[in-house]
């Protein structure tokens, strides 16, 4: 079985950069953007299993990035962790309504980030 | 008045008299002499007699007339009097209307007085310009005749129905740029038997308010997301350490180096925000010297290089080194032009070009720097409020994180601590000029002197 992919989108490289070696180092293909635009690009071409992204990104935000794939067939069913240093930018509501699996506030833990990776893609092999 | 009574005597006498006349030829001379002797008597008598009365009855005419003439005056005098009191009265009347006049007018909030009937008792100007009506010809119109603010007319006349003393209420006017937030407040105002007899409504422009607690509230957003970035990076990577998932050598001191820069990144925002904060309070200690602003543009493009590089932008200096023109901090005007070229580096797209220049211009006065970007430009709206603390420009808010602090700062330290100027000009599409004055070394001896 092929490694698990996932897109990791943060405008910060430090960000991405370190939630892309927890990942690698746990066995996950990692590929990654600086901005919403260049995420869902990605996404297009490469079909990730789960997608890491902040929220407020230049260009394109997580929300926007997120609203753009929820309403392109072939990528509508992909999970989304949204990582954000607004505590209150979601809703609950609008978190249901674009099934966004989960939303974590930075600063964030890479294990627990790991462990919700894991947990998103196990529920969604379970659909 | 006439007394009958007092032409009987000398009637009575006279008829003696006339008898008496009548004897004489008769040639009685007895009874003659007798009766003329009584008749003179008696008209002497009666003369006196009625020179007394009738004076007593003149005297009590006189008095009774005296007495008339008396009251009269009185009367007259009390009319005067009276009429006195009313002038008075009036022009106090006139006065009291003049004062309240004159104290409405004076209000700098828009202020309309309606009657029971909602129609305009007075108004003063702000209002007319608020509502578009003349002053002069508006008295005594019906309100919805005046105001087309229907909202406001039917606050007024529930207001007056409902007997309350005060309503308030918050009113958005459309404009033509941004929509006016007013805080109106209607009382009401009563008679002698506790009936509403009109209406005051004042409204209170609270449009610069509404954009200070909104920028507070972006601010507090802005800064726990710029604050809680570089924690999240020192805090990922500490665990990354913690937890033996760095494993070599190498990349343990790429960690360690990255918590130390994103500490440092953490301290200076907390620095700028305490510094705003004490420049604003004065608390700021300040190292004036003599120095040149061209060595300082020069340190500054050499520590922004790095930043502009990753862009791919060029930074180029077009300074000539003029030294010791000004006297002022070096560490904060290093800032202002670190602040300056970061902005220019961070707005502009990759590839652009960022251009710096210090000059002395002797006939205003000033040593002037100026940081010219190829960069996104800010829209003319925006260009007057770049400097306010917490503005970000709406438009360019995508294309880099920023708190709205920055060019505050590079304004309150150029012109709170330095007698300076900041200036901006910008073109959309084709990029911005940020700048600033500081007077010449020699005039501020020149003005010391």
């Amino acid at each position: 079985m092929s490694n698990r992919k996932v897109l990791v989108a943060d405008d910060e490289a430090h960000i991405v950069h370190v939630v892309a070696m927890k990942l690698r180092n746990n066995g996950f293909d990692v590929i990654t953007a600086d901005n919403g635009a260049e995420a869902y690009e990605l996404c297009c071409e490469e079909k990730p299993d789960v997608i890491i992204t902040d929220y407020q990104m230049p260009q394109m935000t997580g929300i926007e990035l997120v609203k753009k794939l929820r309403s392109t067939p072939e990528l509508e069913h992909i999970p989304v962790i949204i990582l954000t240093a607004r505590g209150f930018a979601i809703e609950d509501e609008q978190k249901e309504k674009l099934n966004i699996a989960e939303c974590l506030s930075k600063p964030f833990s890479p294990k627990e980030l790991l462990s919700h990776v894991e947990n998103v893609l196990q529920s969604s092999a379970m659909r | 008045m006439t007394n009958k009574k007092q032409y009987i005597l000398p009637a009575g006498l006279g008829l003696i008299g006339l008898l008496a006349a009548a004897a004489i030829p008769a040639g009685g001379t007895g009874v003659f002499e007798v009766l003329l002797i009584i008749a003179a008597v008696g008209v002497t008598a009666y003369i006196g007699w009625f020179t007394f009365i009738d004076r007593k009855f003149l005297l009590a005419q006189f008095e009774g007339l005296k007495n008339d003439y008396k009251g009269q005056r009185e009367k007259a005098s009390q009319c005067v009097k009276e009429t006195k009191d009313l002038r008075l009265q009036v022009q106090l009347l006139k006065r009291q209307k003049r004062n309240t006049e004159a104290i409405i007018y004076s209000i700098s909030d828009a202020v309309i007085v309606t009657d029971a009937n909602d129609r305009l008792l007075m108004a003063n100007e702000p209002a007319g310009v608020l509502f578009g009506f003349d002053l002069e010809k508006a008295a005594l119109k019906l309100l919805d005749e005046l105001v087309s603010k229907n909202e406001l007319i039917k606050l007024i006349t529930s207001s007056r129905k409902s007997k309350a003393r005060h309503i308030k209420h918050e009113l958005i006017f459309d404009s033509a740029e941004n929509p006016l937030v007013y805080n109106c407040t209607i009382s009401c105002i009563y008679d002698d038997e506790d009936e509403v007899c009109g209406t005051v409504a004042v409204l209170h422009d609270i449009t610069r308010e509404k954009e200070i607690s909104q920028m507070k509230n972006d601010f507090v957003s802005h800064v726990s997301h710029e604050l809680k970035t570089p924690l999240a990076s020192i805090t990922a990577y500490s665990e990354m350490l913690v937890d033996g998932e760095a494993n070599d050598e190498k990349t343990r001191n790429e960690f360690y180096s990255i918590i130390q820069n994103q500490a440092q990144r953490l301290n200076r925002l907390i620095e700028d925000i305490l510094n705003i904060s004490r420049i604003e309070s004065g608390l700021i200690k300040v190292n004036k010297e003599a120095l040149s602003t061209a060595l300082v543009v020069r340190d500054a493009v050499q520590m922004i290089k790095g930043y502009a590089i990753e862009k791919d932008i060029t930074v180029e200096d077009q300074t000539s080194i003029v030294f010791d023109q000004v006297v002022a901090d070096k560490d904060m005007i290093s800032q202002v032009v670190i602040n300056l070229l970061s902005n220019a580096v961070k707005y502009t797209p990759n590839g652009g070009k960022v251009t710096v220049n210090s000059e002395v211009d002797e006939s205003e006065g000033v040593a002037r720097v100026t940081v010219t970007d190829t960069g996104v430009g800010i829209p003319s709206d925006d260009l007057l409020k770049v400097f306010d603390k917490f503005y970000r420009v709406k438009a360019n808010n995508k294309c880099a994180k920023g708190t709205g602090l920055g060019l505050n700062l590079v304004k309150q330290i150029i012109e709170k601590v330095h007698n300076g100027r900041v200036f901006v000009a910008s073109e959309i599409g084709k990029g911005s000029s940020f700048g600033f004055e500081l007077p010449l070394a020699a005039m501020e001896k020149s003005f010391a002197g």
